[in-house]
């Protein structure tokens, strides 16, 4: 590892975080208030934080306002990532079947203008069972489908498009309460940034992976090297003594640009606090480059560098 | 670019000619000479194009035509265009764009019967009025206008949308008698007054009465749900054909379905 960059007490690794390709789509729920737009939303991007189990990977983008939806109505828009297009089909076929047709008042948009498109509507509509009603309008096609509330309306596709999965930031604290708050921090400049998500619970994960475990059955295990628990144990770690607790942020975006602009302006919020607020190094973590095509060098995206 | 030709009309056809052949894709590829020399049916005779026009090349974005003067007696301007523009400066005959696929008709004055019928795609615009069966089936055919925009400024004649399937089609004035008769689906929009048994056998597909609200037959039922969500989506677009149809999205309308003697999903948008 070559120097070190160290900036308001902070130490920022010379390493990258590596990410892979993934398939995307962006979808725009609304709803008769954010409220019921919020609920169906976050039922929607549930139990979807890695692909590893959960078939996808799905958070809020933002809220929309009014002016902003199809509809004229509040809404949020969420991205959904995950390893294929067949994949992401399936996934939002179920979520939203399952999170949104159900959820009082909703109705679905797609999010992007160009891409491959997958079904959205398309499958859903046979839940009117034949009553359901097919509206062509400006050369995009809308299904309405009578529910106990009202109607339904779904857009009939939504386009899918090449995203980047598992841009990350690890985040080396010297407790537990300096290392999260320094999290939410780094999460909160992240949000502000549009077409990227942060799948994991709040947007932090404290259970970082290595691939592969002693265990044939695993493909993936704990991240050994960053836990403080194995500092004077582990084969090689990369943590200090002083680093008790290491938070990591993983990011999914529409382009590698959209995951270079959220990992720089989550690096700037968390430097910005200093080493004073406990944090103590930043770095990040990769398969030695030769596993994801999107390398993210902590060092040139912290110098003002554009996508990687 | 291609060649935009304008035709001036030399004097106005003895008979009916049969238009249908002179599509802007068409001409596009010609010189000022072999357009003059392309041949249309005239009665039972075929004309020659220099004779009926003077024709003049544009510099412009092409593939475009102008015909200007009475074309009453044209029948099939754009029949089964795939492509380009045409704008007439005057009247037009009967089947006007009927089996149209993509492109631009303008018409600056009244168009005859079958004006878009089967329309399959691009835009036909008609800036007087129409006459019987427009945006309707072919004279045999199970299919009406299946895809694609009318708008009509002025009034429409009678069974306009008859059989229709897709599409959109536009009226700022008033319509005649069987309005969407036997509709299949797509929408219809409406400024002005209407005529009798509108709906008659409509099995699906949206009319919109923006202007006077018809009378609501007894084959016809409300339906009291909430249509906010795809009222925001129809009255958003419906706003693009201008003034009468621009403050719609306001105007949450009484929705009544029917024909209930033929299936009963095709509906009825009364804004308030």
């Amino acid at each position: 590892m070559a120097e070190p960059i160290i900036d308001n007490g902070v130490v920022i690794d010379d390493t990258f975080a590596e990410a892979f390709p993934m398939k995307a789509t962006r979808l725009l729920i609304t709803a008769f208030d954010a409220n019921w737009a919020s609920n169906a939303a976050v039922a929607m991007t549930g139990f979807a934080t890695s692909v590893i189990a959960c078939g996808c990977e799905a958070g809020i983008e933002r809220s929309l306002s009014p002016d902003e939806t199809p509809d004229g109505r509040p809404g949020v828009s969420v991205l959904i990532f995950a390893m294929s297009g067949k994949e992401l089909a399936k996934q939002v076929e179920r979520r939203v079947g399952q999170c949104v047709l159900t959820c009082p008042t909703t109705a679905v948009f797609a999010g992007l203008d160009e891409g491959e498109p997958i079904a959205l509507g398309r499958n859903l509509r046979f839940f009117g069972d034949g009553w359901q009603i097919s509206k062509m309008i400006d050369g995009k096609r809308y299904w309405r489908v009578p529910v106990m509330d009202g109607e339904f309306v779904a857009e009939e596709t939504t386009p899918v498009v090449k995203g980047v999965g598992g841009g990350n930031l690890l985040i080396l604290g010297r407790d537990t309460a300096s290392a999260l708050a320094a999290a939410e921090a780094g999460v909160a400049a992240m949000r502000q940034v549009p077409n990227v998500i942060m799948p994991f619970p709040g947007g932090v994960v404290r259970s970082g992976s290595k691939v592969g475990a002693k265990y044939p059955a695993l493909m993936a295990s704990t991240n050994d090297a960053f836990c403080p628990a194995l500092t004077p144990l582990a084969k090689k770690t990369e943590l200090t003594d002083e680093v008790r607790c290491v938070m990591e942020i993983v990011i999914d975006g529409l382009t590698d640009a959209d995951v270079a602009a959220a990992t720089r302006a989550g690096m700037a919020a968390i430097v910005d606090r200093g080493s004073a607020a406990g944090v103590v190094r930043l770095s990040a973590g990769n398969y030695g480059g030769k596993l994801g095509p999107f390398h993210f060098h902590l060092h040139r995206l912290h110098g003002g560098e554009g996508a990687p | 670019m291609s060649e935009a030709w304008l035709l001036r009309q030399r004097s106005v056809p003895a008979l009916g000619v049969d238009f249908s052949a002179v599509s802007p894709s068409r001409v596009a590829a010609l010189s000022a000479d072999e357009v003059a020399r392309l041949t249309v049916p005239m009665g039972r005779e075929a004309v020659a194009l220099g004779e009926l026009f003077e024709v003049v090349v544009r510099k412009g974005d092409g593939p475009a035509l102008r015909i200007e003067g009475d074309c009453s007696r044209l029948h099939g301007i754009g029949r089964g265009m795939d492509g380009g523009r045409i704008v007439v400066d005057g009247p037009v005959g009967d089947y006007l764009g009927a089996e149209m696929t993509a492109g631009e008709i303008r018409v600056d004055g009244d168009a005859g019967a079958l004006a878009a019928c089967a329309l399959a795609g691009g835009r036909i615009e008609i800036g007087g009025d129409v006459g019987d069966f427009a945006a309707s089936a072919l004279p045999g055919a199970m299919d009406g206008m299946r895809g694609g925009v009318l708008v009509v400024r002025g009034s429409a004649g009678k069974r306009f949308g008859d059989r229709m399937r897709r599409g959109t089609a536009v009226v700022h004035g008033a319509v005649g008698d069987f309005l969407a008769s036997r509709m299949v689906a797509g929408t219809i929009a409406l400024a002005g007054a209407v005529g009798e048994h509108p709906g008659f056998g409509m099995r699906r597909g949206t009319l919109v009465f923006a202007g006077d609200r018809p009378r609501v037959p007894d084959t016809f039922s409300p339906t009291g749900h909430d249509i906010r969500v795809f009222w925001a989506l129809l009255a958003r677009s419906l706003a693009a054909f201008g003034a009468p149809f621009g403050g719609l999205a306001g105007r949450l309308p009484e929705r009544v379905v029917g024909d209930l003697g033929a299936d009963g999903k095709g509906e009825w948008l009364l804004p308030a």
